[in-house]
């Protein structure tokens, strides 16, 4: 194998190299100059990103353990976006709370990034499962960042992470074990019989069980809430949509490529899921009056509607759940580094805590507003056109009962979504003067901004993007 | 595309481009009296071309061209057409509409010179709206497009009579017109509905039985009701006076009344099959007109007494339509915009002259403002119909064809009508322009040329449209011969006593009894007893059937809607216990769902 057979993983390969650079970098440099690692990750990631549109990345690795395609290709820039707006996001915090860990604060995130970026080419179970594990490890030392430095509950947060996610791995690991041990070869398309018996749709559960816990669907999503109020915000906003869009793309790769066979199993069940999502998430998000928490649940159901397109199956389905992920990344993280703007500025993470928010920074609140309307699907934001698309999907494929449930849900999710918006622009508050942003926290929001208003205004140029990845995948 | 048809349609862009430019660029509307030379230098290329149009077509009566595209389909059938439609009747409709707000327009630079420039743009920015809306209705290829400029014109009417808006009169007089419209419009939107049901399009003849032309017929007639101020309908017009007078002159006299007047001849293939209707049409415009006409008398504002006079001249139009003259009506139409409007322009000035509407404050003003007095006396002979003015030959008309339709009520009302309609314009002109100079007319100054000009121009069709009435009637294709039958001489008569009676009355002070006897009448009328009538009607009719909706949305509906709030708040409360912080719970929900799916999976 010469060196130029791996020019398809060149993304990853970056992104390891990158990481490894950060930590070797952080050894040499002084303590003062340790926020330039931060600029540093955020520079390399943004020419990954370019480099993504440069590089000739099509190609087999390994006679098709790993491809490179549009579906790859298209994955790893929602990914790398997601980390360069988290990365942007959290530069001064991440320098002023952490000013000595910096450089493993960054080599984690790249680690993990690496792993996501390549899961979505891999097409046999081995690689699979380090490709989610390299995603998934880092995120829990991530989560417990905070050690127990400003008296919240970081280290109970991580620990819930980390043994959900023991657990997850545990019945990921058991079905792909029951799948490999019938089959005699780990490739996917040799994964599943073209007549599957009892113990294969045995298997293709447990591996959905998997997932369902990387993307936080319910029941697997206890840990969603807890994590997200106890990690800090900056890692949050990054955890809460780039592990989404790995989680979904190796759902996608997995039940899709290697499991059509096995659809009769894994349909009603998924079916299932996405309602009790839906249920939960929507209805304990009213209640909440922390906004991560409230954002937690409303992640959850928002994943709800992402399966739903996956649900929606076929082409245009899976298009249009990457559209919606899109989308997704855009609004979510913006709110996230809202949220995180305002507790910078000491004010704490609940609902209360925007009060006024509209008369203080009134930019800041019209970009909430903007993120806001994107996640609950107003006309004409991006978000808008994400929730349309999987209603349609899920509509042609004869789902008609769940685009009803998915659109009662979308008015309940109003409630607590214009709740939050109600806060910023109605309620009054007690403190003068706008809240402070940083520079590149201003410049990851402003991006966010401009995703979310330009995909709304004008969203095709996606959608035909996400059309063509999908071609990808089969 | 014929250079004709290209004329035709800048008579639409010409204007629609100046409201659109005084919409978008405030800082040319607020210089007030720039923006109005511009509209007013539009308005000039807009009566030049019509001017154009209209040679040609005496030259060649019988031609009809068209360009029209359709652009409201249903079921993949065309339906609603929008373009320009030039025939006779549109040609000498836009004419007219042409000169009278070109008069107006520039008659009004004088009369609002002490408005502030900001609201001089705000006033002509509102003309151009009005000339682009009346054109589009003029020229309309289909109903469709009529009611688009029917409805634009309403709001123009609505933004001009509340041009004064501070005024709390003003506004309610705005409101009011805009309710009342709309109340009528209704109709119209009916009527279409059933018109396009009926013959797929909106076609002006379109091809329908005689008992779907009555329904047509009588819903687009409740919509001319309101638009031309017909009994009992008329209640929004003489309040609309609150408006700046040239506005009154162009809009609630001469040319947006008389839409209605427009769209019975217009759709006259659908009236004329509908009989019934015609005959309604006949006896509701007589009645309309001796009323208003009564009403008149006892006015002592000069603008309600041609507020009233309009409605009752209006009355005549669509009494002349029901029996069947189609010339008739829409002549008298013509004729009365010019002589209507010069009365309104005049009175103007005088309003101008003396900062006041009330006949108390004038008097005498003859002396003072000799040019403006020789216009109004020249109008108001005209309405009265003396014999060579313009009004007395289009007048004639319609009492020859409602004779000869032999409804003897209607006859008989409208020669009465005449009779009054010749003593109150008299009563008019003698407290106005004759007798005792009132305080404030001391004091009243002449207009400037900006507004002598314009009653120059109007003078003109006042003095010598009737001559006319030949060529006129070849625009129809319909023969015109003047004969002078017992009716035209009874008019005459009527007409002439009228005026006779009234200087008598109100010149030289014999016959003292006569204004006493109406007095009551002149209470009846500056009463609201009309109003109130409507008031219940509204109340019963409207107010109740709403009471019963509010009940039902507030108890049923939202009791509903709050029932399933509650209950989505309260499960997403009990579902959030589920959530309770302690690990082990979550692992067993993992291990818990696994093992469910695992088993699915295996009974699968």
């Amino acid at each position: 194998m010469s060196l130029a057979d791996l020019q398809p993983l060149m993304l990853g390969l970056i992104l390891a190299c990158a990481a490894l650079l950060v930590l070797l970098v952080d050894l040499v440099i002084k303590p003062s100059g340790k926020p330039i690692l931060g600029w540093l990750t955020a520079a390399i990631l943004a020419g990954t990103l370019v480099a993504s549109w440069l590089l000739p990345l099509e190609g087999e690795v390994q006679a098709g353990v790993w491809q490179g395609n549009l579906w790859s290709t298209f994955l790893a820039r929602v990914m790398i976006s997601a980390g360069l707006l988290a990365v942007l996001g959290g530069l001064d915090y991440v320098a002023r709370v952490w000013p000595y860990r910096q450089g493993e604060f960054y080599t984690l995130l790249l680690f993990s990034l690496t792993g996501m970026v390549l899961l979505p080419g891999c097409r046999e179970l081995a690689a699979f499962v380090v490709c989610f594990e390299l995603m998934g490890i880092p995120i829990y030392v991530l989560a417990a960042y905070s050690k127990n430095d400003n008296g919240k509950k970081p280290p109970e947060a991580a620990l819930k992470l980390l043994l959900i996610g023991a657990a997850s791995t545990a019945l990921t690991f058991f079905g792909a074990a029951l799948l490999v041990g019938m089959a005699g070869s780990s490739r996917f398309a040799e994964l599943v019989p073209y007549e599957p018996g009892p113990l294969h749709a045995v298997a293709a559960l447990l591996l959905l069980a998997g997932m369902a816990f990387k993307i936080g669907v319910a029941p697997f999503h206890m840990w969603v809430p807890d994590t997200y109020e106890g990690s800090p915000t900056p890692v949050v906003a990054f955890l809460s949509v780039a592990p989404k869009v790995a989680g979904f793309a190796a759902l996608s790769s997995i039940f899709l490529i290697a499991m059509p066979t096995l659809a009769h199993a894994w349909r009603p069940m998924l079916w299932l899921l996405v309602v009790v999502t839906m249920v939960v998430g929507n209805l304990v998000a009213i209640p909440q009056t922390n906004l991560k928490r409230l954002m937690a649940f409303s992640g959850v159901a928002q994943v709800g509607y992402i399966l739903l397109g996956f649900l929606g199956g076929a082409e245009f389905g899976a298009a249009m759940m990457l559209f919606y992920l899109a989308t997704y990344v855009f609004a979510n993280i913006g709110m996230f580094l809202i949220v995180h703007a305002v507790a910078e500025a000491g004010e704490g993470e609940d609902i209360v805590s925007l009060n006024g928010l509209a008369r203080r920074s009134p930019w800041l609140a019209l970009a909430l507003l903007m993120f806001l309307l994107s996640l609950a699907g107003i006309p004409f934001v991006a978000g808008f056109w994400a929730k349309f698309y999987v209603f349609t999907a899920a509509w042609r494929a004869g789902h008609g009962e769940m685009v009803l449930l998915g659109a009662l849900f979308a008015t309940v999710a109003l409630f607590y979504y214009l709740g939050v918006a109600r806060a910023a622009f109605v309620n009054k508050s007690a403190i003068e003067g706008p809240v402070p942003v940083k520079r590149p926290l201003a410049l990851a929001i402003v991006v966010c901004l401009l995703g979310t208003v330009g995909l709304g205004a004008w969203p095709n140029p996606l959608v035909e993007a996400a059309l063509a990845a999908v071609q990808g995948l089969y | 595309m014929s250079p004709l048809l290209m004329a035709a349609l800048a008579t639409l862009a010409i204007p629609a481009g100046m409201t659109l430019l005084f919409g978008v660029v405030p800082m040319l509307r607020r210089t007030g009296k720039p923006a109005a030379i511009l509209s007013i230098l539009a308005a000039t290329t807009v009566l030049g071309i019509a001017g154009w149009l209209f040679a040609t077509w005496l030259g060649n009566p019988t031609e009809s061209l068209q360009i029209a595209t359709y652009w409201l389909t249903m079921g993949g059938q065309p339906l609603g057409q929008v373009g320009v439609h030039l025939d006779g009747i549109s040609v000498s409709m836009l004419l007219v509409v042409a000169t009278v707000a070109w008069c107006v327009q520039l008659f009004s630079l004088g009369y609002l010179s002490d408005e502030p420039p900001n609201g001089l743009g705000r006033y002509f920015t509102y003309q151009s709206l009005f000339l682009f809306s009346m054109n589009l209705l003029v020229l309309a290829p289909d109903l469709m497009q009529l009611f688009i400029g029917w409805e634009l014109v309403g709001a123009t009417s609505y933004l001009l009579i509340g041009f004064w808006y501070p005024k709390p009169a003003a506004a309610k007089a705005a409101i009011k017109a805009f309710v009342v419209t709309k109340f009528a419009d209704s109709g119209l939107i009916l009527g279409l509905m059933v018109l396009a049901v009926a013959s797929g399009g909106f076609a002006w003849d379109a091809p329908i039985t005689p008992a779907t032309a009555e329904i047509v017929a009588g819903l687009l007639f409740v919509a001319v009701m309101g638009k031309s101020a017909q009994f009992p309908l008329h209640i929004w017009l003489p309040d609309a006076m609150q408006g700046p007078t040239p506005v009154s002159a162009l809009l609630h006299a001469a040319t947006m009344v008389a839409a209605g007047v427009y769209l019975i001849v217009r759709a006259d293939p659908i009236f004329s099959a509908a009989v019934h209707v015609r005959e309604f049409m006949t006896y509701l415009g007589a009645f309309t007109a001796l009323f208003a006409a009564i009403i008149a008398t006892v006015q002592t504002d000069i603008k309600k007494v041609l507020a009233y006079s309009t409605c009752s001249q209006l009355g005549y139009m669509i009494s002349g339509l029901g029996a069947g003259s189609l010339l008739g009506g829409y002549f008298h139409l013509t004729t009365h915009a010019f002589f209507k409007a010069l009365l309104f322009l005049a009175a103007g000035a005088v309003i101008h002259a003396v900062h006041s509407n009330e006949f108390t404050d004038m008097g005498g003003l003859f002396k003072k403002l000799k040019f403006v007095a020789i216009a109004f006396i020249f109008g108001s002979l005209s309405l009265a119909g003396v014999p060579g003015l313009a009004g007395f030959y289009s007048k004639d008309l319609i009492l020859e064809a409602v004779h000869e339709s032999g409804n003897h009520f209607a006859l008989f009302a409208l020669l009465l009508t005449a009779g009054l309609t010749a003593f109150y314009m008299t009563r008019t002109v003698v407290k106005t322009f004759l007798g005792q100079m009132s305080h404030s007319a001391e004091h009243a100054h002449g207009p400037g040329p900006s507004m002598t000009l314009p009653l120059l121009v109007l003078l003109v069709p006042t003095i010598a449209l009737g001559w006319a009435a030949g060529p006129f009637a070849t625009l129809f294709g319909k023969p015109y011969e003047f004969h002078m039958g017992l009716v035209g001489y009874t008019a005459i008569a009527l007409g002439l006593g009228g005026i006779a009676l009234g200087y008598l009355v109100y010149g030289l002070g014999a016959l003292a009894f006569l204004p006493r006897l109406f007095k009551p009448v002149a209470t009846l009328a500056n009463s609201s007893v009309m109003d109130e009538l409507w008031q219940s009607v509204y109340e019963i009719g409207g107010q109740t059937p709403s009471r019963a909706a509010a009940w039902t949305d507030r108890y049923i509906v939202d009791g509903l809607m709050n029932f399933i709030g509650w209950l989505t708040i309260v499960l997403g409360q009990q579902l959030r216990k589920l959530q309770t912080g302690d690990v082990q719970d979550y692992l067993y929900a993992v291990f818990g769902a696994a093992a469910l799916l695992a088993l699915f999976g295996g009974w699968r």
